[in-house]
């Protein structure tokens, strides 16, 4: 390869414009909701093979420009996991058990349900916590005759928060770590400490706002004293054969780094056992609950994003970056982390993280163009950025109603309850806790792993 | 048998804008036949005379149970005077937000097994009968097309003794 090779990789021909025009046209079809985003994702993709910018080959099996199979098994197992799970019982012992734990007081369940919920999220994904958690906190809220919304809101913004901590807790996270080849126990140790420190400010902050107006009357109280939470076990056999493969399926998370499995081995090792152990000889019902539009949606990005990778568009945005940030890697943290809030507040993170890896993955590769593999991936001075994508990706979802898909579920259902949360109202306590969460992050980012090196 | 000759006619209906306290009043006071009065359903007609909808028993229930206890198994965690309270909140809703849309509908020159067809399929104990103008004409009720059957079962042998 010659010099000049090497300094232009790419060049902006019909290929490259047909590719940005299909990324652009689906990101921004997207955006509208004109048309749903699962039908968008798997067109912008089939047009990126039928109009020969990759492969079929590529976009099936290279990892660099298709589809990450490690992202979509983890997700899919997980969810056979917890659809397996659901029938049992726990979900509703554990929150009727919150309840009872904050002995009918309106904010001491608001706190413990906020605390539940961003243990769940960090466990689970975002989306079936919330899923588990709104039917509950709106039956809490009708027995205490208090407004259901503020609970809501409270759970939708604290399952983002939450999920933050774990490699298994967002979307964004998953991707991150499938992409830079980061293990469950990085997440642990980068992210889950500073998500504590979030969670306690973000305790005192719903105390500030809603505190003093949750009130109810001693004889309601009694409503919830009276409900006996063993009733919600449906099927205890099953509870202890998933109780048995989740801590399995835990552990394995714990350990993958070491034991060199991908998080999804261990998943759907889990997810396979877990259907063994059940005994079904129905196993459609299970495999039928997963979410297949979000899995294609996820598909589809993968495959439109790595036509534009391919092209080299995110090659020219990553210089673009570079260049707004002269190369400083505290400024392009920074940049990353706040760009990254307001805009998953805006779009969903999902195809936004999609974009963000390759494109990070590509300034590093300007910064460092001697190394390769693991050793560029997780560089001592990449790692940051890394973080700021992940803390700025996650914890922007709380920005707006449609930040992140647990929103989109709480509004939802509380519509469907007969309690409307305006997009305005969503943002009004959204958008506060978004910046707090966020300036803790810059702050923690910056003393973490700038303020000391030299 | 066609289902004009085992309809009962009906001469009251519901409009959407009505609440459901109105419906539930107008429902109770109906009359079924020359005997009995209350009924357990009712076509739901906008002011053209236009059916749009049908408002029953099932639909009222429907109506009182929350939309959260549908999404988990939440019923071990209920108490008591929550139906009756929450019966009381949703008393102003319109009749339009809560009816049945897809409402079955059988011409009057329908033959019985068509209806029972309908019945069976569609899961439902009544049909709405339509006149050739596409009006409302009356209502066909499971129990009375049960009579029939017991009716005939009950005849038969008799006939074939003779």
């Amino acid at each position: 390869m010659t010099h000049e090779a090497a300094a232009q990789p790419f060049v902006m021909d019909a290929t490259f414009w047909t590719a940005t025009v299909i990324f652009v046209l689906a990101y921004a079809v997207i955006v509208s909701e004109k048309i749903h985003k699962t039908i968008v994702a798997i067109m912008g993709a089939s047009l990126m093979l039928v109009l020969k910018i990759l492969q079929q080959h590529e976009a099936f099996h290279l990892e660099e420009f298709g589809i990450d199979w490690n992202v979509i098994f983890l997700l899919i197992s997980m969810m056979i996991i917890i659809n397996l799970m659901r029938p049992t019982g726990i979900f509703e012992y554990i929150a009727i058990k919150s309840a009872k734990w904050g002995k009918g007081e309106p904010f001491r369940i608001m706190a413990i349900f906020a605390l539940v919920t961003a243990v769940l999220s960090a466990l689970l994904d975002n989306v079936t916590t919330v899923l588990l958690i709104t039917p509950v906190t709106l039956l809490i809220a009708d027995a205490l005759e208090v407004d259901p919304i503020p609970y809501l809101i409270s759970c939708a913004l604290a399952s983002n928060i939450g999920g933050t901590a774990t490699l298994i807790g967002d979307p964004p996270n998953i991707m991150i770590a499938s992409k830079a080849q980061l293990d469950f126990m990085a997440f642990i140790y980068h992210l889950a400490p500073i998500v504590v420190v979030m969670m306690v400010f973000y305790l005192f902050a719903i105390k500030f706002i809603w505190g003093r107006k949750l009130r109810t009357r001693d004889e309601l109280k009694q409503r919830i004293m009276q409900m006996n939470e063993r009733e919600a076990i449906k099927d205890p056999v099953m509870l202890k054969k998933s109780l048995i493969v989740l801590a399995m399926v835990l552990t394995g998370f714990v350990l993958h780094g070491m034991l060199h499995f991908q998080p999804a081995t261990v998943a759907l090792f889990g997810a396979g056992l877990l259907l063994l152990l059940s005994g079904t000889h129905e196993p459609h019902h299970i495999l039928a609950e997963v979410e297949w539009p979000t899995i294609f949606f996820f598909m589809g990005l993968f495959v439109i994003v790595g036509g534009v990778v391919k092209v080299g568009l995110i090659k020219w945005m990553s210089i673009q970056v570079l260049a707004l940030t002269q190369g400083n890697l505290l400024a392009t943290s920074m940049v990353v982390m706040w760009f990254s809030a307001f805009a998953s507040a805006i779009v969903d993170n999902i195809p936004y993280v999609a974009t963000m890896n390759p494109l990070i993955i590509d300034m590093a590769r300007q910064i460092w163009p001697d190394e390769t593999g693991r050793a560029l991936l997780q560089h001592a001075d990449l790692m940051p950025l890394w973080w700021s994508l992940a803390l700025g990706a996650c914890l922007g979802g709380n920005g707006s109603a449609i930040g992140a898909s647990a929103n989109v579920i709480v509004v939802g259902m509380s519509e469907k309850a007969g309690k409307r949360i305006s997009f305005m109202k969503f943002m009004a306590y959204g958008m506060p806790i978004m910046i707090l969460t966020v300036a803790i992050s810059t702050l923690y980012v910056w003393l973490r792993y700038y303020a000391f090196s030299s | 048998m066609k289902a004009r000759d085992l309809m009962i006619p009906l001469h009251e209906f519901l409009k959407p804008s009505n609440t459901l306290k109105d419906a539930v009043n107008k429902l109770k006071s109906a009359r079924r036949d020359e005997m009995r009065i209350g009924v357990k359903g009712l076509p739901v007609l906008d002011d053209c005379g236009k059916l749009v909808g049908h408002l029953s028993m099932g639909d009222i229930l429907k109506a009182v149970f929350p939309s959260y206890m549908s999404l988990m198994d939440l019923g071990d965690f209920t108490w008591d005077g929550m139906v009756e309270s929450l019966a009381k909140k949703v008393s102003g809703k319109s009749v339009e937000s809560v009816m049945t849309k897809q409402v079955v509908t059988v011409p009057e020159d329908a033959p019985l097994m068509e209806c029972v067809d309908h019945m069976l399929k569609k899961d439902v104990k009544r049909l709405i009968v339509l006149d050739k103008e596409g009006k409302v004409a009356g209502m066909l009720y499971e129990r009375d097309v049960f009579f029939v059957i017991t009716k005939s079962m009950l005849d038969e042998p008799e006939k074939k003794h003779r």
